[in-house]
């Protein structure tokens, strides 16, 4: 047992910490500077912050330094985790493309895709949009019914993506589709990864609006759209295996970084609880919301300790394996017990936006709302407890 | 970062483990199960105790003591609720504890010797029944040195040989069958434990003399702990006995495991206890490294461990179906000891009562060594204690 950070990691987060306060600016920081900026307002100043962060080498943490990255250990992943959620820094605007497309490109990619993709990637010069699931495609992926037919050197690609993160920002996007038909009636069988370019005709990206007001996603069309035959990542018919292998690189997430964010939220809900009267007393006085805000602690503390197991294993070279699908499970089911604990210190109030003398509970609110996503995207909370109970518990099928 | 345990650590748990495999396992368990006029004390089993050095876990090298820690004594534990092991471990170990952060140096080399050989038995009153575990909860009073109070639920009275309470101006050591001492036998549920009632009257006691309310609160967050532990032994074990039942139970043509209803508790039964068994894990260390965290970390643990037993041991009783509610079956032995230990040294409820006392109506306090202040909202003070850097 040994809580300790080796003296090369925690080199790098004075390093990341002098540079966070070097370049990002204290207005950044605060839920005001955002809140009156329109969606694509906000996204640019964040693409532009990002890629100064990547000029200055604090982008690809763990990605090897011939792609451009810092070549860092899971650990130093970890410390740049907590660093930019303690500084309230904005959270990147090319997730699905960091977490998923780098790693796979540099495992699978052709010379010529990791040239292309991975530095301008990690530069913001791309924008990648994941396009997986459909309408009739949620959780069973594999039902997928985008079709991409052989046309001269190109794919002819007609169907429709839904729930795609950034679909109004993307430049690309990397998406499965039939390229033969199942064969036997297997129905893993026939896809491919294919990497699409947004901007043409046969591309239409609407957005679809959340119960929080923003459009954070959206759905693509595709007409008629067209890419390369050789635009395929993972080989044809593949795109399955390519899909698991591209869902597998979460699995070292240690979730500090959701344990930072979530705890700094847990702060927040105390300070406005002691804000809020009960029964004439302020709530944090309320035995009820007492053990409430106390049960969600547990659980965030517990989610700390869970995160320091993940970084020991990944830093003794441990595959977590199906053990990640209980990771999102623990931070997703913790970051609703901090938004249910908010929504009962606020009662009625969950309904305004302020608490008389000018103390804003906006944010807070938005949080709670986006809570009850976590539990969908990414693999549905059901969905995650089937592998759980499979893979991790050995529970017949 | 090595959150886990040393290689020792785990040669202590491969120990126990195999000692328990090989010489107490289920079906000792249940032939002790049926002898319920029994002293409660195996003695092939007492004498592997003090063989194997797992009571004197605690106790330093200069009373022929192995000197280790916390977490060695919650890896002992664990096991032990893992094989819902009967006999006074955990009151000699508290006893000696108790001793060992309190008593003076001449009731050291007199008492914990022998305790750590076992030579003698200790059992400890230390909280008042149904009282969270804090100094303020001690159940006799003193009064010129000697006692009076009614101790409830006392583990292994009529065993012990030397009796840790704890008064309200700190610790005593009494003589269980000297004068002034009434010892009251009780049927326990859990039958892995003996339990009486003490009625102190004037009864002489020896004071430690260093009992401060400070030492005294680590020593219930120690008990705390250790409890948390067996908890979540016997939690995870609940859980593993249950996979492999329904694994192999068929019904409708399937086995049982293989429906969604009963998969996706066993999947949440699972994260919880993981959480249950890092907090465990985690307060142990903690009190051992004196974290500053340490009484949050004891009081998460607890709670944790409580609400996980509690969960896991009534699902082991369900998801074996009407077997599991069989005196044959032991599924109860589990149920029962979980029972008992879920509400000792505090409840899931008390500690988290506890636990907002100390976050909420005193932050800073209990700041955690890697996160962000308390109090403070904006998470942007970069306090510059770097996470672990503080670590000890």
């Amino acid at each position: 047992m040994d809580l300790r950070f080796s003296e090369q990691d925690e080199d790098f987060r004075k390093e990341l910490r002098s540079w966070l306060d070097a370049n990002l600016p204290s207005e950044m920081r605060e839920a005001a500077f955002w809140a009156d900026k329109s969606d694509d307002e906000s996204f640019e100043i964040r693409r532009e912050w990002e890629a100064n962060k990547a000029k200055d080498g604090f982008a690809g943490i763990v990605w090897p330094e011939e792609y451009g990255g810092r070549g860092g250990t899971p650990t130093m992943k970890a410390i740049y985790d907590e660093e930019m959620a303690k500084a309230n820094a904005p959270s990147t605007v090319n997730p699905l493309g960091l977490a998923f497309l780098g790693p796979t490109v540099m495992a699978l990619g052709t010379d010529y895709q990791k040239r292309e993709i991975i530095k301008p990637l990690l530069h913001n010069e791309v924008i990648w949009c994941q396009g997986f699931s459909e309408p009739g495609a949620g959780s069973d992926l594999a039902a997928l019914q985008m079709k991409a037919e052989p046309q001269g050197e190109d794919y002819l690609i007609n169907g429709q993506k839904i729930w795609t993160t950034n679909a109004m920002h993307g430049d690309k996007i990397f998406t499965l589709a039939r390229t033969s038909s199942p064969e036997g009636g297997k129905k893993h069988a026939g896809i491919s990864m294919l990497l699409v370019d947004m901007h043409q005709p046969g591309i239409e990206a609407r957005p679809l609006k959340q119960m929080t007001g923003a459009s954070e996603f959206g759905e693509v069309f595709y007409t008629d759209a067209l890419c390369k035959q050789t635009d395929i990542l993972g080989g044809e018919g593949n795109g399955w295996a390519t899909a698991m292998l591209l869902l597998s690189f979460e699995r070292g997430s240690s979730a500090i970084g959701q344990y930072t964010e979530f705890r700094k939220m847990w702060e927040e809900v105390t300070n406005v609880a002691a804000q809020v009267e009960r029964d004439g007393r302020p709530a944090t006085e309320d035995p009820v919301l007492r053990q409430e805000l106390a049960a969600a602690l547990i659980e965030l503390e517990c989610l700390k300790y869970h995160s320091w197991h993940v970084l020991t294993q990944t830093s003794n070279g441990k595959d977590l394996g199906f053990e990640a699908s209980m990771t999102k499970i623990m931070w997703s089911e913790t970051f609703r017990r901090v938004s249910d604990a908010h929504e009962k210190v606020v009662g009625t109030a969950f309904q305004v936006p302020e608490l008389g003398q000018g103390l804003s509970i906006e944010e807070l609110t938005t949080m709670a709302m986006w809570s009850r996503s976590c539990t969908i995207w990414g693999g549905s909370q059901q969905v995650q407890r089937t592998v759980v109970a499979e893979r991790v518990l050995g529970l017949p099928r | 970062m090595q959150f886990q345990l040393t290689d020792e650590q785990r040669a202590l748990q491969d120990a126990v483990r195999s000692y328990l495999r090989d010489r107490f396992s289920a079906t000792q368990v249940r032939e002790f199960y049926e002898q319920p006029e029994s002293d409660g004390a195996p003695a092939p089993l007492w004498q592997a105790l003090g063989e194997q050095g797992w009571l004197a876990v605690l106790v330093p090298e200069e009373q022929d003591g192995i000197g280790l820690g916390v977490l060695d004594a919650a890896v002992l534990a664990r096991e032990f609720g893992a094989g819902t092991v009967p006999g006074p471990w955990l009151g000699t170990v508290l006893a000696g504890e108790a001793i060992r952060l309190t008593g003076s140096k001449e009731q050291q080399a007199e008492r914990l010797p022998a305790l750590a050989a076992g030579e003698t038995k200790g059992a400890v009153a230390l909280v008042k029944q149904g009282s969270t575990p804090v100094p303020t909860s001690a159940p006799a009073t003193s009064s010129g040195g000697t006692l009076s109070g009614s101790l409830g639920l006392v583990e292994y009275p009529e065993l012990a040989d030397v009796l840790v309470v704890a008064a309200q101006d700190g610790l005593y050591l009494i003589d269980p069958k000297g004068a002034g001492v009434t010892v009251t036998p009780t049927t326990a549920l859990d039958r892995t434990v003996r339990l009486g009632t003490v009625t102190l009257d004037g009864a002489a006691g020896e004071r430690l003399e260093g009992s401060t309310p400070e030492l005294v609160q680590r020593l219930l967050d120690t008990a705390a702990v250790l409890v948390a532990n067996d908890l979540v032994g016997i939690a995870r074990r609940a859980l593993v006995d249950t996979v492999e039942y329904d694994k192999t139970r068929v019904q409708f043509g399937k086995p049982v495991g293989s429906f969604q209803a009963i998969k996706h508790d066993l999947a949440d039964l699972h994260i919880a206890i993981t959480f249950a068994e890092h907090a465990a894990t985690y307060a142990a260390y903690a009190l051992d490294e004196q974290r500053p965290d340490a009484q949050l970390a004891a009081s998460i643990a607890k709670a944790k461990a409580s609400d996980a037993a509690d969960t896991a041991t009534a699902a082991m009783i369900q998801y074996h179906g009407g077997i599991g509610y069989t005196w044959e079956h032991h599924a109860h032995f589990y149920f029962k000891r979980c029972k008992r230990l879920q509400a000792s040294y505090g409840d899931a409820a008390q500690h988290r009562e506890r636990i907002a006392q100390l976050v909420i109506d005193a932050p800073g306090t209990q700041d955690e060594v890697t996160g962000v202040n308390p109090g403070g909202s904006s998470g942007v003070q970069g306090s510059g204690v770097a996470a672990g850097a503080a670590a000890s």
